[in-house]
């Protein structure tokens, strides 16, 4: 039994440690914006995250274009606090990763940076490169979608975002 | 029953608003207020001039601090300067505002939002003037109840705003008890304490028509109908508010009004005038 639990702990370690997946970007579609002002005030409050080196707008489709910083971690509720904060709400927020070998199916979780990332409606696949995964959790895809995805999404921790008191995102592909 | 000249008016502008499809809609309304809020964090400064016309020209300069404290809650601290009860220029008073958000639903063309807000003013002005055209000195009480530096009062009221694909289309009623004014003007026993207000405003982008960076100016179009009822005498006026903005840099915003009285019995201080603004917002200054 105890060995059990020390190679347990030792595969969660390696997976770690063998994954070096990372943020790279984030397009951050926001829905509510109608005016220049608003958008420039969103994009504003976004630039104060500690971890955002750039912020490229599109402003007819009202999508930023989010790059990380290498050296700091990503939070992406922090990202839909500052969305919410300007007065808007996130309608999509589409992530590209990098990941380095990793085999995805359906209701995989995968741990990075002490967030858990569990896969939906997602075939078995080996990701590798950049990845652009969505978030289908509360906040960052409309209220009613959300409201909708409730019903039909099955998957621990969806309703609240949280299993345990740690932050699980839900994400498809 | 909405008077005819009303009528058209409303029809006129239905048109139009069918005409401008392929155009954004905006809703930073220059006589009323959308129930959209600041951005936390952002301040705005505001410089107002009312233009009162007539045979004695008067002027009411408004400075105004805004700020968005939270998400939902947004705050104005104003001052009226004018020489609308006397020949010179003088302080008037000063006055709150704030609006809190209570409804919030976004999507991606559209938006609805529902907004509560207060009003406090505390004014220093006589609540009648002297009668001009009389040869013996009388005086003509005022009937309209204005917290906007023309009486001391309380005012709370609901607006709605509706993003609708292209047109901004926006909604306001509020009540106002007005308070005696500062220094010894109390209301007079003929004057209404109480006033009913009502507002819908339209607004639309003309230009740019595809956005391509901040530094565009935006122009802007609007159409307001701001009306009041007062309570226990039942005097009423409804005025209809043209106005033109360009938004410069995204920040800096210039609004020009002018208001026209379609009916109304009430004795004004602020009939059929002319508004220019001047604001500049200021972001993440918190």
């Amino acid at each position: 039994m105890k060995k059990q639990i020390i190679y347990a702990v030792a595969a969660i370690l390696l997976l770690a440690n063998s994954t070096q997946a990372q943020i790279i970007k984030a397009d951050v579609q926001v829905s509510g914006l109608t005016c220049s002002m608003c958008q420039l005030a969103t994009e504003k409050a976004l630039k104060t995250l500690d971890f955002v080196s750039d912020i490229k707008p599109d402003l007819n489709k009202n999508i930023y274009v989010i790059t990380f910083k290498k050296d700091k971690s990503v939070n992406l509720d922090q990202i839909k606090s500052k969305v919410k904060g300007a007065g808007f709400s996130v309608s999509k927020l589409v992530a590209t990763i990098n990941f380095n070998d990793v085999k995805v199916s359906n209701n995989f979780q995968y741990k990075y940076l002490g967030n858990t990332y569990h896969f939906v409606n997602v075939p078995t696949k080996n990701l590798s490169g950049s990845t652009r995964i969505t978030l289908l959790d509360k906040g960052f895809i409309p209220d009613n979608t959300f409201k909708k995805n409730v019903a039909e999404i099955k998957a621990p921790g969806y309703k609240t975002g949280q299993i345990a008191g740690a932050r699980i995102y839900h994400v498809t592909i | 029953m909405l008077p005819f000249k009303v009528k058209k008016i409303l029809a006129l502008l239905c048109v139009c608003s069918a005409l401008i499809t392929g155009l954004n809609a905006q809703e930073l309304y220059v006589s009323t207020e959308p129930a959209s809020n600041m951005p936390k964090n952002s301040m705005g400064l505001r410089l107002t001039t009312e233009v009162m016309p007539g045979s004695d020209v008067s002027l009411r300069i408004v400075p105004e601090v805004m700020v968005g404290i939270t998400k939902n809650l947004m705050a104005h601290s104003i001052v009226y300067i004018s020489d609308v009860h006397q020949q010179q220029q003088r302080f008037e008073g000063f006055g709150f505002y704030a609006k809190y958000r209570l409804l919030s639903i976004d999507s991606l063309q559209r938006h609805f939002r529902m907004a509560a807000y207060g009003r406090y003013s505390s004014i220093k002005n006589p609540t009648y003037y002297l009668d001009p055209t009389a040869s013996t000195p009388s005086v003509i009480d005022i009937d309209e109840i204005n917290l906007e530096g023309d009486n001391s009062g309380m005012q709370g009221g609901i607006v709605a705003t509706q993003l609708l694909h292209k047109l901004a289309l926006s909604a306001s009623v509020n009540y106002t008890r007005a308070s005696d004014n500062r220094g010894g003007n109390e209301l007079l026993a003929g004057q209404a304490r109480e006033t009913f207000g009502y507002s819908f405003s339209a607004g639309y982008l003309t230009y740019p028509k595809v956005y391509t960076s901040y530094d565009q100016p935006n122009i802007n179009v609007y159409m307001e109908f701001l009306g009041k009822t007062n309570l226990g005498n039942s005097k009423n006026f409804m005025e209809a508010a043209p106005a033109f903005q360009v938004i410069l840099n995204s920040r800096t915003r210039i609004d020009v009004s002018k208001r026209f009285q379609l009916y109304g019995n009430m004795n004004r201080m602020t009939k059929n005038m002319w508004l220019f603004r001047l604001e500049h917002n200021l972001f993440n200054v918190f």
